[in-house]
């Protein structure tokens, strides 16, 4: 490679104004990592609390030996056999939502464009619900199956809102609301064919739910977030840098369509395996994006919030789906009712800015 | 400010080259020289090809044939990256992300000099600081961009390229939607930038008498071709106004630059004077 030419002589700063710029920098970087931090104690206070509250309570401490393996003497069941895996499953699943959603509404620009909106996890649902009904699978083929087609559905959303070289918002968001109401008759017919005892399994593909929640659920989507997710979080800044349009991102260097596809289909990834274990939890992917931008503002990443977020709101809403109501709801029934009236507050604010989605 | 860079800044050679979208073909194999440390206004009427033109100079399009050669390489083989430190574009709508500040804006244009881990760096600093003082932005770094007014916001969004720190700067119609005092002011800012450190400036604009006073190059296109190019005085005569945009004008000398100045013929005006 030839030597780079140096840059242009810039005329030299004032000294003020470089430390004014520093400050101001250095001030955002630390509200950020104040955020990110506390975020992150909230969901792990979260997780310790799904271990130890319950009909029956554990001390932190108890629930701490159980975690580390070892003997509690009726802890380690309630504790490690039947809260462990769930809460765990929820943190997993929760980081994966959260990511997945923020990635898609970050790369297509519209807080609507959402995997849970536009029809991906509702594809990934359908695939599994005829995976374990029609063909009777389990394990890593219901996986497989459910991010084939959570890749299917987003493909083909892609390719009917391509138009003239580029995709439109809007267009696509409509397109993918369309595809979700597809997939989801799709689950309905795979439930009227369920037997009575496929049939209480089978229900968390319509609103997703953590009921008997076992480890082997939880490691596939471990293994995702781990080697997918890092990839998402490698495109952090070129992601970022894509918020100001494509032309601007391209003329920062950043190669768009290469960053664009890899990041959609890695987050297509995290959300399928995750919905493939649990369900598609109603809203979940849809509310972290816009809620960690909230506390966050408007400066740097978003994803890391995001997940952490997405955790949040799953411990939380499962926490209380379990035990805040008088019968046990699931989870993506509480998330459900948080994420509705946020939804319509979307499209009020929209209608009223008189812009397009 | 003297116009005396250290060494000299690359130009741009643009050979054969054919664009297009789809089936259409929108310049067709255009020859062009883009000379180095100067200003270079390209013009010409509405769906000519210069925003095309411009998009392939920064490689946001590929060309259909022949290259944009910078330094005598082409383009389009140059590393993103690498491209981006040496050449910066200002699109025509870029989006500012909702509550964005004026120094986060700013600090994006230092995006291809950081590498993944280690972010930000004093000369990261300084470069910014550098901008926002060029642009006299430094008022504003605190403020949201989507609250500035038009005027501000183009002087922020230049910044946002100079912090990039570029040898070429393209930009694609700077000075839409600003009245005529921020026009000037926008334009008066490039030449600023070009006498002082000599950046290679090339810039569509759709104001031919502006355009004829700030650039030291006027590139004509009509039709995905080159119609002339040369200084603006060679170029900005009534036979191309009227073979290019279809208008009958005349042509007189500007009395405050000495650079041409066209006036245009309308219907209802024909011969009063002239």
């Amino acid at each position: 490679m030839t030597a780079l030419a140096a840059p242009p002589p810039a005329t030299a700063p004032r000294q003020d104004t470089v430390d004014r710029v520093r400050a101001g920098r250095r001030r955002r970087s630390r509200r950020r990592r104040v955020v990110v931090g506390v975020l992150a104690v909230l969901v792990l206070l979260a997780f310790v609390a799904s271990l130890a509250l319950g009909p029956t309570v554990y001390t932190p401490l108890e629930v701490l030996r159980v975690v580390l393996g070892q003997d509690v003497p009726g802890a380690e069941f309630t504790v490690g056999r039947l809260r462990l895996p769930r809460a765990s499953l929820a943190l997993l699943v929760g980081l994966s939502f959260g990511l997945a959603g923020v990635t898609f509404q970050t790369l297509l620009r519209n807080p609507l464009a959402s995997p849970d909106v536009i029809g991906v996890t509702e594809g990934a649902s359908a695939a599994a619900a005829v995976a374990i009904v029609s063909f009777g699978l389990s394990g890593a083929g219901v996986s497989v199956l459910a991010v084939a087609a959570g890749l299917a559905v987003a493909l083909a959303i892609y390719l009917l809102a391509y138009r003239r070289g580029r995709v439109a918002g809007t267009r696509l968001v409509l397109i993918g609301i369309g595809a979700a109401y597809l997939m989801q008759s799709v689950v309905a017919w795979q439930l009227e064919r369920a037997t009575d005892v496929e049939i209480a399994g089978a229900l968390r593909w319509l609103t997703g739910s953590l009921n008997g929640a076992r480890w082997s659920d939880a490691v596939p989507v471990l293994l995702t977030l781990v080697v997918l997710g890092t990839l998402v979080l490698v495109q952090d800044r070129d992601l970022a840098a894509s918020r100001l349009g494509d032309d601007a991102a391209s003329s920062l260097g950043v190669r768009v369509e290469r960053m664009r596809l890899l990041t959609l289909v890695a987050a297509v990834g995290v959300i399928c395996v995750a919905t493939a274990a649990c369900g598609p939890i109603a809203f979940l992917a849809f509310l972290a994006g816009p809620i960690a931008a909230r506390v966050v503002g408007p400066h740097g990443s978003l994803l890391v919030p995001a997940s952490l977020v997405g955790a949040l709101l799953t411990l939380v809403a499962d926490f209380a789906g379990q035990h805040a109501f008088g019968t046990k709801l699931p989870v993506g029934v509480v998330t459900g009712i948080l994420g509705a009236p946020y939804l319509l507050y979307l499209i009020v604010r929209v209608n009223r800015a008189g812009g397009t989605l | 400010m003297s116009p005396s860079p250290d060494r000299p800044r690359p130009g741009l050679r643009i050979e054969d080259l054919t664009l297009g979208y789809g089936d259409e073909a929108v310049v067709h194999s255009l020859d062009l020289e883009i000379p180095a440390g100067r200003m270079t206004a390209v013009v010409g009427p509405n769906a000519c090809g210069k925003s095309t033109l411009l998009r392939s100079m920064s490689r946001l399009l590929s060309p259909r044939t022949g290259h944009v050669l910078l330094d005598g390489r082409a383009v389009h083989s140059i590393p993103a990256k690498q491209l981006a430190r040496r050449l910066g574009v200002l699109p025509q709508s870029p989006i500012a992300p909702e509550g964005i500040t004026v120094a986060d804006l700013v600090g994006r244009g230092r995006h291809p000099h950081q590498r993944v881990l280690a972010r930000w760096s004093a000369e990261d600093d300084r470069a910014v600081a550098a901008a926002l003082e060029a642009t006299d932005t430094v008022e504003l770094v605190d403020r949201a961009v989507d609250e500035l007014s038009g005027g501000q916001r183009q002087r922020v969004w230049i910044a946002m390229a100079l912090a990039q720190q570029t040898e070429v700067l393209l930009l694609d119609e700077p000075t839409t939607f600003l009245d005529v005092s921020h026009q000037v002011e926008v334009l008066d800012l490039l030449t600023d930038l070009n006498r002082s450190a000599g950046t290679t400036i090339v810039m569509v604009l759709h104001d031919l008498n502006l355009a004829a006073r700030y650039a030291d190059h006027l590139v004509a296109l009509s039709q995905g071709r080159l119609y002339a190019c040369g200084s603006p005085a060679e170029v900005l005569t009534p036979e191309l106004v009227q073979d290019v945009f279809g208008l009958p004008s005349t042509v007189m000398t500007d009395p405050v630059s000495g650079k041409p100045l066209m006036i245009p013929i309308g219907r209802h005006h024909v011969g009063t004077l002239v």
